[in-house]
């Protein structure tokens, strides 16, 4: 079942005026449930527009954005409510902490959300179990932590509503690659432990390549490309024609292939590229 | 090749709270005129702390810096030490000020107190070395993130520095972005004679570099040619960091039996590498 459908939406900038702007341009898709969705685009291709319907902080200039088959803006008083089903986390998220402690800071949302006593006090916990965050951080203040740990307690505020969507505005920005080898494991965690939904948006093809279902693409407002993401990933040319690129596995493949050796340019991942060498290796030995 | 900056003991420390913290601790390493330095290091591992001495930002508590002769506690020499080793941050956002990307550019040479023509022809220099020449009436905030940065990179090229020093210049680029400031970066080097340290995450970006220097907890724990430092997969991820794609897939083929040589670096070596084992 789709848990979120887009249908034509469109969003334009300062709408009615000379410098009218669509940054999201007639876009439609739907997502399954459970489906671990990248999304990749130039930087202005309106990627963190088009996310910031999906839970109602945008409002589209035309379109519709349905939850589970319902239009959450037909209720316009009551989109906060979709709020907590779809979690968006921002682009560097530490600079939103606020509290006075990492547990409270956690708990805001939950809070918000009607959740008080021992209940909130255990969605917290249990969230901080799962993302790795251990029980001596909770008094301390968000503001003593270091770049990587205030990351995971504000990813770790938007997880504890337990949202059945959570989307994630480049999340490993900034990262060095252990920092977002952490983030890939809590957000990979948190699916499995909820069976929720995941939307990421990211510069990094390498890392889109090891979690995503499926990849869109975006390009100047538009839908290009939505599809599985190892047939995303064989369309190089067209990639890299507008700003994007393919993993450096994928563009090994896709020299080997102009060598003339007998692969598919559809290798993403160095697990896959690593199997596929083997076979053939083994193969013409055979032979 | 001479030294244009010298690091001798440098160590650097700052209190917090009444707990002193160690960011650098005797850092010594000199870099050479017309090289291409790359330092990686993980979060919190010193790297940015020491772009701020190279230019006198920061002084060391203790140590010194040399740039081309001068001791960047000398007070007299800071203008020109700031002139020839020109730094460059991470957010493009936040290093342009002016609201026409040429009026951008003039701005250094500006304060440098240069006859206006003079600075007409150091800013379209500069422009035409990032390849930013043709966008020189544009408004920066409707450029792309790459663009910007290239912007950024021209208003500190446009003062004519010896040194470009730069700090995580493309953490927040798309893919092309990232791909523009390394060959500007590149091109800067070759053509224009500019030494170029670039601090960095990305570890494909340290490729083509002369020289690779790895950062651990505010000290130097590696420092060679890209392709003998990326062997060391395991120090490399034990600190945080990692290697190329290519050098990865390198090491898995040859832990099954390919013979190949794992300090091929770029997709074309990789492919022919692979190409020969298969035979």
């Amino acid at each position: 079942m789709s848990v979120l459908e887009i249908k034509s939406l469109t969003h334009s900038y300062t709408d009615g005026s000379p410098f009218i702007n669509d940054a999201v341009s007639d876009v439609s898709f739907s997502v399954e449930k459970g489906e671990i969705i990248g999304i990749i685009g130039h930087t202005g291709s309106g990627k963190s527009t088009l996310v910031q319907h999906l839970n109602g902080l945008l409002k589209p200039t035309s379109g519709e954005i349905l939850f589970e088959s319902e239009n959450i803006w037909q209720k316009p008083k009551e989109i906060r409510k979709i709020r907590s089903k779809v979690g968006l986390v921002f682009q560097y998220p530490e600079y939103q902490l606020f509290e006075e402690t990492v547990f409270a800071d956690i708990a805001f949302g939950p809070k918000n959300m009607g959740l008080s006593g021992d209940e909130l006090t255990r969605q917290v916990e249990e969230i901080c179990r799962l993302i790795g965050i251990k029980e001596e951080y909770y008094s301390k203040s968000p503001f003593d932590l270091s770049g990587g740990e205030k990351r995971r307690v504000a990813i770790a505020g938007v997880m504890a509503m337990k949202p059945e969507v959570i989307i994630f505005d480049e999340p490993t920005a900034g990262l060095d690659p252990k920092g977002r080898e952490e983030i890939t494991e809590i957000i990979k965690a948190y699916r499995e432990s909820t069976g929720a939904t995941v939307i990421i948006i990211s510069h990094s093809m390498e890392d889109m390549a090891e979690i995503a279902d499926k990849i869109l693409v975006m390009n100047k407002g538009k839908l290009e490309m939505f599809d599985e993401t190892d047939k995303v990933f064989s369309n190089g040319a067209h990639l890299k024609e507008i700003g994007l690129n393919v993993p450096t596995v994928t563009k090994v493949f896709e020299k080997l292939y102009d060598m003339g050796i007998d692969v598919e340019k559809d290798v993403f991942t160095v697990n896959k590229a690593v199997e596929i060498l083997t076979e053939l290796k083994g193969r013409d030995n055979n032979a | 090749m001479d030294n244009i900056i010298e690091i001798k003991n440098a160590t650097y420390s700052y209190t917090d709270e009444g707990i002193s913290h160690i960011a650098l601790n005797n850092i010594s390493l000199n870099i050479k005129k017309g090289s291409f330095t790359v330092i990686l290091g993980h979060n919190g591992s010193g790297k940015s702390t020491l772009a701020k001495l190279l230019n006198g930002l920061n002084t060391p508590t203790s140590g010194d810096i040399i740039v081309d002769g001068m001791n960047t506690r000398d007070e007299e020499k800071e203008l020109e030490i700031k002139r020839k080793v020109g730094l460059v941050f991470q957010n493009p956002d936040n290093q342009l000020i002016a609201s026409i990307v040429e009026e951008d550019v003039a701005f250094g040479p500006e304060n440098l107190g240069l006859e206006p023509e003079k600075i007409r022809e150091c800013v379209d220099e500069a422009l035409k070395s990032v390849g930013m020449y043709e966008f020189r009436k544009s408004t920066p905030h409707k450029l792309s993130g790459g663009q910007k940065q290239r912007i950024a990179i021209a208003g500190i090229i446009a003062m004519s520095p010896d040194v470009l020093v730069l700090d995580e210049p493309t953490a927040m680029l798309d893919p092309k972005g990232r791909a523009e400031i390394i060959s500007t970066l590149h091109y800067l080097n070759k053509e224009k004679n500019i030494t170029v340290v670039l601090i960095t995450h990305y570890m494909e970006e340290a490729e083509n570099a002369d020289r690779v220097i790895v950062m651990n907890d505010g000290e130097i724990i590696n420092d060679g040619k890209p392709e003998d430092i990326f062997q060391n997969v395991k120090q490399l991820k034990e600190v945080g960091l990692d290697v190329p794609q290519t050098t990865e897939l390198l090491y898995a083929l040859k832990q099954k039996g390919f013979k190949v040589n794992t300090k091929a670096l770029s997709i074309e070596d990789t492919a022919k590498e692979i190409a020969k084992a298969l035979k």
